[in-house]
């Protein structure tokens, strides 16, 4: 039977704001989410700011999930997975199933949106000699985001707040030995923003950046690169830490200042790893379910990039955010906006066929 | 800031320190101060606000085609609050750089050359031995301009100083008062200063070096000349009447 509804999977930024978009302009949405709340990311690892304004996170996504749970044409399904696909484009049949009950449930749907987002790198795995699992005053950025979202930066190995603190970049990124090729995107621009948290909070630090390059695309460059090195004296020092070792109470970080010419050995007492993105475990499951082609990290294929973004490989099947590579928010909801245009207008220029 | 004295005191069998011998070192303490001066001086706000490292004001720059030189470095140096290198670029560097000003070039409106201007005023008022060096070439312009209020003047032009100038210089210089005097334009018959000055353009220049500490500033790098224009600067005031 087709069906004018649209599925979309992933109730995180990019999935509210597709089914906020699909609603708004007259369609019928069920939004499927695996956790028992939506906001995805930003909420489950409880952003503080926004990247790069710095404003409050949990009140905006906030907003959008208020806007789309009010909207009559969204049925929202919490705890819900999918478990598999069946039908043809514009009258596809998903199975889903409880996360907790394991109960089968099916819906009717002509187009599919597929917005499961993106995973932290794992930073203890392989080639990595940060001691993510060994120090505890090694941390992520987003260890760090819990604690600036309550207003605290205190090392977790004595409580104390740190003197001097380094982020080290694309950890899980732009890596042929890890497999991660790619570039995060939004790790530069995270960084910059804690960078200038941290010393809000803690005047006397010291702050660190280590990188490759700085990727402070458009306006992140004034709106938060300058402001953090030249208000914020946040020190960039070009060149990768190799390791991390333990020396006294403190930790010693390994590198080259390569633009000085020099090796370097300094001590830190909070080490931020800022962790690339990866594609969530449910985009890897959605794809594999839904039968859309992956690239060679795991990422749906986006197949008619760039002018293209959304469309997968098959047909009334979309894709947005980051389950397509890695976005930051304003990539996230841009792509969701396009997915909700083509999933609709897909929906709305199929040939009339004599099941209708 | 990347303070290598951290560095020295908590990893010291670690960090590996370029070689800077060829200049007293000082006390950590000393580097500190003179960076503070440099830090301090009002102008340094304008001149320094964030590297991008990129190397520009080195392309741009022409001391560094020939000199190990690089403004970035300077410009780092004092980013990163650097006070052993910063004190290493003090005693060597920033004696190479022409004050050209070509690393205004920099795309986040550095000023290198301006950081440099700083630094040669902190180490000429601090005596540091590589201002007394630097300036050792200089005392008789110094002491030109300090007196007359002009540079070069054609007196200078003589043939022991610029043996490479041909044998025409012995004879420029032996009958100079006629040779400036072939020369159509009044003003340029002077021979002990490079034009004429005004008695009145004297006074307030002696008044200026001596209001502003500009005098002073020589005191420390070369204390015969430093007296020998104090005397003069002291004598000519008195004559018109002035007490300071």
């Amino acid at each position: 039977m087709s069906s004018d509804k649209v599925a979309v999977i992933g109730g995180g930024p990019g999935g509210l704001r597709a089914a906020q978009c699909v609603a708004e302009i007259g369609g019928e949405v069920v939004l499927v989410e695996q956790r028992d709340f939506l906001g995805g990311t930003p909420v489950a690892e409880n952003y503080a700011g926004l990247t790069p304004r710095g404003e409050p996170a949990q009140p905006q996504i906030r907003a959008m999930i208020d806007t789309v749970t009010a909207h009559r044409l969204v049925e929202v399904r919490l705890g819900t997975e999918l478990a598999g696909l069946a039908g043809e484009p514009g009258a596809f049949t998903l199975t889903l199933r409880g996360t907790q009950t394991a109960e089968a449930q099916t819906v009717e749907c002509g187009a599919i949106i597929i917005a499961t987002g993106f995973g932290h790198f794992d930073p203890g795995r392989s080639t990595q000699m940060y001691g993510y699992f060994e120090f505890p005053d090694v941390i992520t950025q987003a260890d760090l985001e819990m604690m600036l979202s309550e207003h605290k930066v205190l090392c977790p190995s004595d409580g104390q707040p740190p003197e001097r603190v380094c982020f080290i970049q694309c950890v899980g990124s732009r890596d042929r030995q890890i497999g991660n090729e790619y570039c995060s995107k939004v790790c530069c621009g995270v960084a910059s923003k804690e960078a200038i948290e941290v010393r809000q909070l803690l005047p006397d630090s010291k702050v660190f950046i280590f990188y490759i390059d700085m990727r402070m695309y458009g306006y992140w460059e004034n709106e938060i690169y300058w402001p953090a090195q030249e208000q914020h004296h946040v020190q960039y020092v070009k060149g990768l830490i190799t390791e991390v070792l333990p020396k006294g109470d403190r930790l010693l970080v390994r590198g080259e200042d390569t633009t000085m010419g020099r090796p370097m050995e300094l001590l830190m007492d909070l080490v931020v790893l800022s962790v690339g993105m990866e594609p969530s475990p449910g985009t890897r499951e959605v794809a594999r379910l839904l039968g859309v082609k992956q690239n060679k990290y795991g990422f749906i294929d986006a197949v008619g990039a760039p002018l293209d973004p959304v469309s997968t490989d098959r047909e009334g099947i979309f894709v947005c955010g980051a389950a397509f590579g890695p976005a930051d928010l304003e990539d996230t909801v841009s792509s969701a906006a396009g997915a909700a245009i083509r999933a609709v207008g897909y929906l709305r220029s199929r040939p009339v066929t004599a099941a209708n | 800031m990347i303070e290598t004295a951290a560095r020295h005191d908590e990893t010291d069998a670690h960090y590996k320190v370029p070689d800077v011998a060829g200049y007293a070192e000082v006390p950590h303490e000393e580097k500190v101060r003179l960076f503070e001066q440099v830090k301090g001086d009002f102008r340094f706000g304008d001149y320094l606000y964030g590297c991008y490292e990129c190397g520009i004001c080195v392309a741009a720059c022409p001391s560094a085609k020939f000199y190990d030189f690089s403004p970035r470095r300077v410009a780092q140096a004092a980013a990163r609050e650097d006070v052993d290198l910063i004190y290493q670029q003090m005693q060597e560097d920033i004696w190479e750089c022409s004050q050209c000003f070509s690393c205004l070039r920099c795309p986040r409106g550095n000023n290198p050359g301006g950081i440099i201007t700083i630094m040669r005023e902190v180490a000429v008022n601090n005596g540091l031995a590589s201002a007394k060096q630097a300036l050792v070439g200089y005392s008789r312009i110094i002491y030109k301009i300090m007196s007359s209020g002009t540079q070069v003047s054609p007196d200078m032009l003589r043939s022991d100083a610029f043996p490479d100038w041909g044998p025409e210089t012995a004879d420029v210089a032996d009958n100079l008062d006629l040779w400036r005097r072939a020369l159509p334009a009044e003003t340029m018959h002077t021979t002990s200063t490079g034009w004429s000055v005004a008695d009145k353009t004297l006074v307030e220049l002696y008044l200026i070096w001596l209001e502003t500490g500009a005098l002073d500033m020589i005191a420390d790098v070369d204390s015969g000349l430093h007296s020998i224009l104090l005397e003069l600067m002291e004598e000519r005031l008195e004559e018109e009447g002035i007490q300071l």
